[in-house]
């Protein structure tokens, strides 16, 4: 799969899908695809997309808690916040 | 000789008024080739635009083993895909309708799509090699808009475009900015114990309304007409009649309906409806515009489908109007879904010989016609072989189907 855009506009919006607030309805597979977005990138490791992956289908699943949980190298290559994930 | 529309919609003085043989009606080898020839090769409403108002909105339309996506991309432009992950083949999206914020995720393994089609990327990744995003894009549907309605075609046919098709009448249906309307709600779906033929036996000829629609009849009575079916496309309108109407729902909305501004006046007290080869029909009434269709489950059973839409500016009056003329239809709907069950179970007696039309019927006839041109088979008489069926019509020579 060729890499995004490199639209800037379009990268912050998947950031900020990327941050969806957990438990919005739809907001795992919402949080999955903007993933996918930021490994087209190389912004993100196959472990990371991977961990977005399981909770694709569960929007109360916090991404950051599993890859902690699961010890995960390297979640945050983007320095994304996960502070205010709630 | 033409009428307005352009249409030589004349009833021949000798005509065959035997409908399609009763065989037609419960073999399963012949629906088999109704579902290929008829179906999947003509155009089917999947629904209306304003069903997928928002980036990300969708709307599923199933038919015959097939299943289409409507979608609506990032640029605000409606697309049509197959809804079909080119991985393994599982829909993408498993309701019937909804919105997608970011991007298609197959429910099965997880393959991500833009709402584009493209393939933004495969689950795991790192298992695949470089996948190129058109090649394992969704793959588009042939499909159309007309005045709102979205077309879709599963399979290259024998019609020409929607455009082309309805253009008898184009003009008459711009009165109604069917492409500015709002849906009622989603589309309904029903199931009925019948033949899909059955279903447009009955709803291609207005002969009947006298008897089993007094409603219809309460509203428009004697000047309902029906036009055949020429070149693919039928027509049928009823005008209010003068009398206040004997009847709660219609004499209300006699007294009520208030046509929007833009309508032309000639449609200001007209119910119109659109055929469409094979399966559906566009109407129209002061107030709404919808459509209907129907297509087969098996032998014996239909799925039904229908979607209402309103103008999207109404008031207290028009909105009252609408009611009434949903309620009129309801009851109409109900009555016709009980009438094709006396006419399919009609096709399993020994006993019974076949229709014998009245030329207020010749609209069924020319649907059979239509069918017939497609798929010769349907002129043979008595019930052939089941195992010979799809050969016997590939041998009785034909342009639509092989």
């Amino acid at each position: 799969v060729t890499t995004g855009t490199g639209n800037p506009d379009e990268f912050d919006r998947q950031k900020t899908l990327l941050l969806s607030k957990v438990g919005d309805p739809g907001s795992g597979a919402v949080r999955y695809a903007a993933a996918m977005y930021f490994f087209n990138q190389k912004l993100l490791s196959c472990d990371v997309l991977e961990i977005y992956r399981r909770c694709c289908k569960f929007d109360n699943e916090d991404p950051v808690e599993l890859a902690k949980f699961e010890k995960i190298e390297g979640f945050s290559p983007l320095s994304f916040n996960s502070g205010n994930r709630r | 000789m033409m009428n307005k529309n352009n249409r030589d919609i004349r009833v021949p003085a000798i005509w065959d008024r035997s409908g399609l043989p009763g065989w037609c009606y419960h073999s399963p080898a012949l629906l088999e080739l109704e579902k290929e020839h008829i179906f999947k090769t003509h155009w089917q409403i999947a629904c209306h635009v304003s069903d997928v108002p928002e980036v990300g909105s969708f709307q599923t339309f199933d038919m015959c083993g097939e299943r289409a996506i409507i979608l609506r991309d990032s640029d605000r432009k409606v697309r049509a895909f197959h809804n079909i992950c080119r991985h393994r083949g599982s829909r993408l999206v498993v309701k019937d309708n909804g919105i997608c914020k970011n991007a298609l995720v197959c429910p099965f393994h997880g393959w991500v799509y833009n709402l584009d089609g493209t393939l933004r990327g495969a689950a795991r990744p790192d298992s695949f090699p470089e996948l190129d995003k058109h090649k394992f894009g969704l793959r588009t549907i042939d499909f159309e808009i007309w005045n709102g309605f979205v077309f879709v075609r599963f399979k290259k046919g024998p019609q020409p475009a929607v455009k082309e098709l309805l253009e008898p009448f184009a003009r008459e249906a711009a009165g109604y900015n069917m492409a500015d309307h709002v849906p009622v709600g989603e589309l309904w779906h029903g199931q009925s114990p019948v033949n899909w033929k059955s279903v447009r036996d009955v709803d291609n000829e207005g002969y009947h309304v006298a008897m089993a629609h007094p409603a219809l009849q309460d509203l428009y009575g004697a000047t309902y007409a029906d036009e055949p079916y020429v070149n693919g496309v039928s027509r049928s309108d009823g005008k209010f009649t003068q009398s206040s109407g004997r009847r709660w729902a219609v004499r209300n909305y006699k007294k009520m309906s208030k046509p929007q501004e833009h309508l032309p006046e000639s449609l200001h007290r007209s119910w119109l409806y659109y055929g469409l080869f094979p399966n559906a029909v566009i109407a129209a009434t002061p107030e709404t515009i919808l459509f209907y269709q129907e297509f087969p489950l098996s032998t014996a059973k239909s799925q039904l489908r229908s979607g209402i839409y309103r103008n999207p500016v109404e008031d207290r009056q028009q909105r009252a109007s609408r009611y009434l003329a949903n309620r009129i239809d309801r009851e109409t709907v109900k009555e016709d879904i009980q009438l094709t069950i006396w006419s399919n179970e009609s096709m399993a007696s020994d006993s019974f010989e076949g229709f014998y039309l009245s030329d207020l019927e010749y609209g069924v006839r020319s649907h059979h016609d239509h069918l017939r041109a497609i798929l010769p088979i349907y002129n043979v008489k008595q019930a052939p072989i089941e195992d010979d069926v799809k050969t016997l019509n590939t041998s009785l020579g034909n342009t639509g189907a092989q």
